[in-house]
């Protein structure tokens, strides 16, 4: 047992379990297997060896059982059977939010979405003026946090220590962005759009830790994509996830899927807030990698973070268990490109020596997870690494090698999988 | 160097922020009227909320419970109260204990940045005590 899970140990159980494990520690030495278990917590300084973050269940308002990183701002993870189905279910939907000041309560009859800033006529919304007023659209669309799997960096970066599941993926339903800046009429000059919501935090004013808020140049085509979704597959939105409504920005990371969006405002200047200039950026270099000794030099250039680079997962079966030789398993998991649809999922069970393609599931969009499955029949017992990859319509393939940058951004290496195939006669 | 506030004062201090968390959201305009702020209660671990039956009012506000909050084992040592009343100002300290272990330079970064970017108030003297902090206990061994 390391010194740092002693001490956890000690820190839970209080000083009496310390000075008991004292005492038997001076008579016989201590069995691990009768101790109580360390608190999960954190992994390192390897990568963590889970599909999931370590963090513990936890049970938050409107949600299921989810694994904890952190409860004041909150944000958990989603594990990973929830996976094994192309659309996550609400209240298993990841949850990430920057600034401790998450409402509680939200009054709709006061509530209202406001458009303002270079624009001919500011507006303001309620929800029933978004839902009633103009026409629904639905798209199906992955929301994946920037720093998913940031556990897997070598060597380890500071942040939310996320396995795989902060993502997820859902029908969302709404009205158009472009609908609304339409109407409202952006006037000559603006550069950006800026969104915030109802989140609010303890620093002082002018700070990125007072106000989290992110713009979208009104050159990105992106824009024309989004929707401002009042409906997550088809049901109100969790508060943890943005109710009333929240911003959907199809194949971009999530930071920009701003929660409780409240404010939209037409910039006619850049805008230099923290969470735009400093924060949530990656190198300008092929897939945003750079090393420890670049950043220290001070020599890497960087851009706001954007689309999402094609990933693919195996779900099940997740090597947790055997299986029997010569039996027909089914292999399943999903696939995402924030470039376009993927439609190739290829499978190695030889470690990446060799590849056969999956059957790819039904096409929700090109936004959307994929299901995949793959019949597999292991002749021989001992170990497999089963690998997946991944190739979107851009013709972007999964890479096998690791990607670093000091934000933990962008990982979308080919996933592995260990299986045990045990004899069965 | 004040003396270390008692835990008790600690947990002043998260209500205080709080309040001022909804003051400062009241001057920002129709925030008050229409949203309540960053209400967290501590929580048991392995405590499972069903949605029980109950009255739910029809008016216009839809509420959540409280956010669980759920204890952070530090570990113990010097500069440990620093660390929770400066670091728990804005976030519990779950931040740190689910770290992997950072080196003393990436811990004295974090600091700096809290700080200097994201505006924290730690005095110097307690920031230099949460450094130390945080390199003895929270880094490769």
């Amino acid at each position: 047992m390391s010194r740092r899970s002693a001490l956890r140990l000690l820190g839970a159980a209080g000083a009496s379990f310390g000075f008991s494990a004292t005492l038997r520690s001076a008579t016989t030495p201590p069995q691990e297997s009768t101790m109580p278990p360390a608190l999960p917590g954190s992994t390192g300084p390897g990568p963590n060896p889970y599909w999931n973050s370590v963090g513990m269940y936890v049970n938050e308002p409107q949600k299921a059982p989810l694994l904890l990183l952190t409860d004041r701002p909150v944000q958990l993870e989603t594990p990973r059977h929830y996976f094994a189905t192309a659309f996550t279910p609400n209240d298993a939907f990841y949850v990430r939010w920057h600034l401790d000041g998450i409402p509680n309560a939200i009054d709709l009859k006061n509530w209202r979405l406001r458009i303002d800033g270079n624009v001919t006529k500011a507006l303001s919304f309620s929800l029933p003026d978004l839902m009633r007023k103009f026409p629904a659209q639905t798209v199906a669309a992955v929301n994946q946090c920037s720093g998913n799997s940031r556990s897997r960096f070598q060597p380890r970066v500071p942040g939310g220590q996320w396995g795989n599941g902060a993502m997820g993926n859902a029908k969302w339903t709404g009205v158009r962005l472009s609908t609304l800046l339409s109407a409202a009429g952006m006037k000559s000059g603006s550069l950006q759009v800026q969104f915030q919501g109802l989140d609010t935090g303890m620093g002082p004013e002018g700070y990125g830790s007072k106000a989290f808020l992110k713009s979208l140049a009104v050159t990105n085509p992106v824009l024309e994509d989004c929707l401002i979704a009042y409906a997550m597959n088809g049901e109100p939105l969790p508060l943890l996830n943005g109710f009333p409504v929240r911003l959907v920005v199809p194949g971009y990371f999530a930071t920009y899927w701003m929660k409780c969006l409240t404010w939209i405002r037409v910039l006619d200047k850049q805008d230099e807030n923290f969470w735009v200039k400093t924060a949530y950026r990656i190198p300008d270099t092929p897939r945003g990698a750079t090393t420890p000794k670049e950043v220290k030099a001070g020599t890497v250039k960087t851009v706001p973070i954007h689309r999402m680079p094609v990933r693919s997962f195996l779900i099940s079966p997740d090597g947790g268990s055997k299986i029997p030789a010569g039996m027909d398993v089914i292999l399943r998991g999903i696939a995402f490109s924030g470039y376009g649809r993927v439609n190739e999922l290829e499978v190695s069970d030889n470690d990446g020596k060799t590849w056969l393609p999956a059957q790819l599931g039904e096409d929700f969009g090109a936004y959307s997870f994929r299901t995949w499955e793959f019949r597999w029949t292991a002749k021989k017992p001992g170990r497999y690494f089963i690998s997946v990859r991944a190739t979107d319509k851009t013709g972007n393939i999964q890479p096998d090698e690791p990607v670093w940058n000091p934000g933990g951004y962008l990982w979308n290496r080919i996933e592995r999988q260990e299986i045990t195939v045990g004899v069965a006669e | 160097m004040k003396r270390p506030r008692s835990t008790k004062r600690l947990r002043l201090g998260l209500l205080v922020g709080t309040t001022s968390a909804l003051l400062a959201a009241g001057t920002a305009g129709i925030l008050c009227a229409q949203s309540r702020y960053g209400n967290y209660a501590p929580a048991a671990l392995g405590q499972l909320d069903q949605a029980v039956p109950q009255a739910l009012r029809e008016d216009s506000t839809f509420s959540v419970s409280a956010f669980p909050l759920y204890p952070s084992e530090l570990a113990a040592g010097e500069g440990q109260q620093e660390t929770n009343i400066f670091c728990g100002q804005c976030h519990s300290t779950r931040y740190i204990t689910t770290q992997p272990p950072l080196s003393s330079a990436a811990w004295e970064a974090v600091v700096s940045k809290m700080r200097k970017t994201y505006g924290a108030g730690i005095p110097e003297s307690a920031a230099q005590k949460i450094v130390q902090y945080l390199k003895i206990h929270y880094s490769p061994k």
